[in-house]
């Protein structure tokens, strides 16, 4: 049961969060400096600590970020990159992004049996694999793990490590044309912490991404997200009808319905 | 892998027999990439026979098998509700 007290104190809060994150949406923008701590005690006649808690959770959500020493500002809005089959440098760019990429580790090696199982190879099989610390206009975004089998692109990294992996296959006749992508939330490791440079929030997203070029398996990627500076874009549409089979097989129902649509919206 | 060779009525009648047959099913339910099935009788359901179908995975949960089978499933799926 929530007591009357912290009830109150929990709605004085809820309303300050509230009042900035409706500044934010309204009249103020990225890089501009939040009303100091000190207006908004006494514009709501709440203790700092209250003021303090709505701060740190919309800089928590990514909404504001605190440059140390200067105070609190509008931090750039998240990127909702769209789940679709395009890499961190396509989409980024179609933001207006400049996107980037460190590489940390590149090389040749025996894949691990889940690696190798998601590509239809056995165990062992040599793979490239590429980890790269992604940026956008400089800031870290995602750490990005790719497996691709050495038997597709013996070269692929013959000269370093191409700037989109995706071109590179294109450019040796395997183009992507579908996969499938999981995404989980997390916590971020502490040496992911550090390498996306994130202080405020541990939460990440998680994608394990399989790439098919028609039949063949292409590529496996995993990437950790900062979650916040992500949000995920997921275009939806109406549902296939459920098959379901028919309640008589013997033949005489001809009237009725093998399908129903029961994914369906109404 | 799916032979490219391998005709989607092929793959249809494959996963149906893999799910145990349609006797098996309650539903299959087609998803962007996917065929998700729920099945009366797990220990029906043969996971080689479904690999060997020619798909891109199988994950089976209880009663719960999902077929990776790509952006064929439209055509696929049409195939199943031929079968069913």
């Amino acid at each position: 049961m929530v007591t009357a007290r912290a009830h109150s104190g929990e709605h004085k809060y809820l309303a300050v969060r509230a009042y900035l994150a409706d500044l934010v949406a309204t009249r103020l923008s990225v890089g501009d400096a939040v009303p100091s701590e000190r207006s908004l005690t006494e514009r709501f006649g709440v203790s700092r600590m209250t003021v303090r808690q709505a701060v740190d959770a919309l800089v928590t959500e990514g909404v504001l970020e605190r440059a140390q020493g200067r105070g609190t500002f509008v931090a750039p809005p998240r990127a909702d990159f769209e789940m679709r089959l395009t890499t961190f440098g396509e989409e980024a760019r179609r933001r207006g992004l400049v996107p980037g990429a460190d590489v940390l580790e590149a090389g040749t090696a025996p894949a691990p049996a889940p690696v190798a199982e998601a590509l239809d190879r056995p165990a062992g099989t040599p793979m490239h694999r590429v980890l790269r610390l992604r940026t956008a206009d400089g800031n870290p975004m995602s750490l990005e793990e790719a497996w691709i089998p050495v038997d597709l692109a013996p070269d692929l990294l013959d000269r370093g490590v191409p700037e989109s992996l995706y071109a590179a296959l294109r450019a040796r006749g395997l183009d992507p044309t579908w996969g499938e992508e999981t995404i989980t939330a997390a916590d971020a490791t502490p040496d992911e912490l550090a390498a996306l440079e994130m202080r405020t929030s541990q939460a990440v997203m998680r994608t394990t991404r399989r790439t098919f070029g028609g039949d063949a398996p292409l590529m496996l990627s995993r990437a950790c997200y900062r979650g916040d500076r992500y949000s995920v874009f997921v275009p939806l549409r109406e549902a296939r009808p459920t098959l379901v089979p028919r309640t008589d097989r013997s033949g005489a129902s001809a009237g009725r319905p093998g399908r129903i649509p029961e994914g369906s919206p109404r | 892998m799916t032979p490219s060779g391998t005709s989607d009525e092929q793959v249809a009648a494959s996963i149906l027999a893999g799910l145990g047959g349609v006797e098996n099913i309650d539903e299959i339910d087609p998803c962007t990439t996917r065929l998700r099935s729920l099945v009366k009788d797990p220990s029906l359901v043969d996971a080689a026979l479904l690999r060997r179908a020619g798909v891109f995975g199988v994950m089976i949960n209880g009663r719960v098998v999902q077929v990776v089978v790509g952006p064929r499933v439209d055509t696929i799926a049409s195939d199943l509700a031929e079968l069913m």
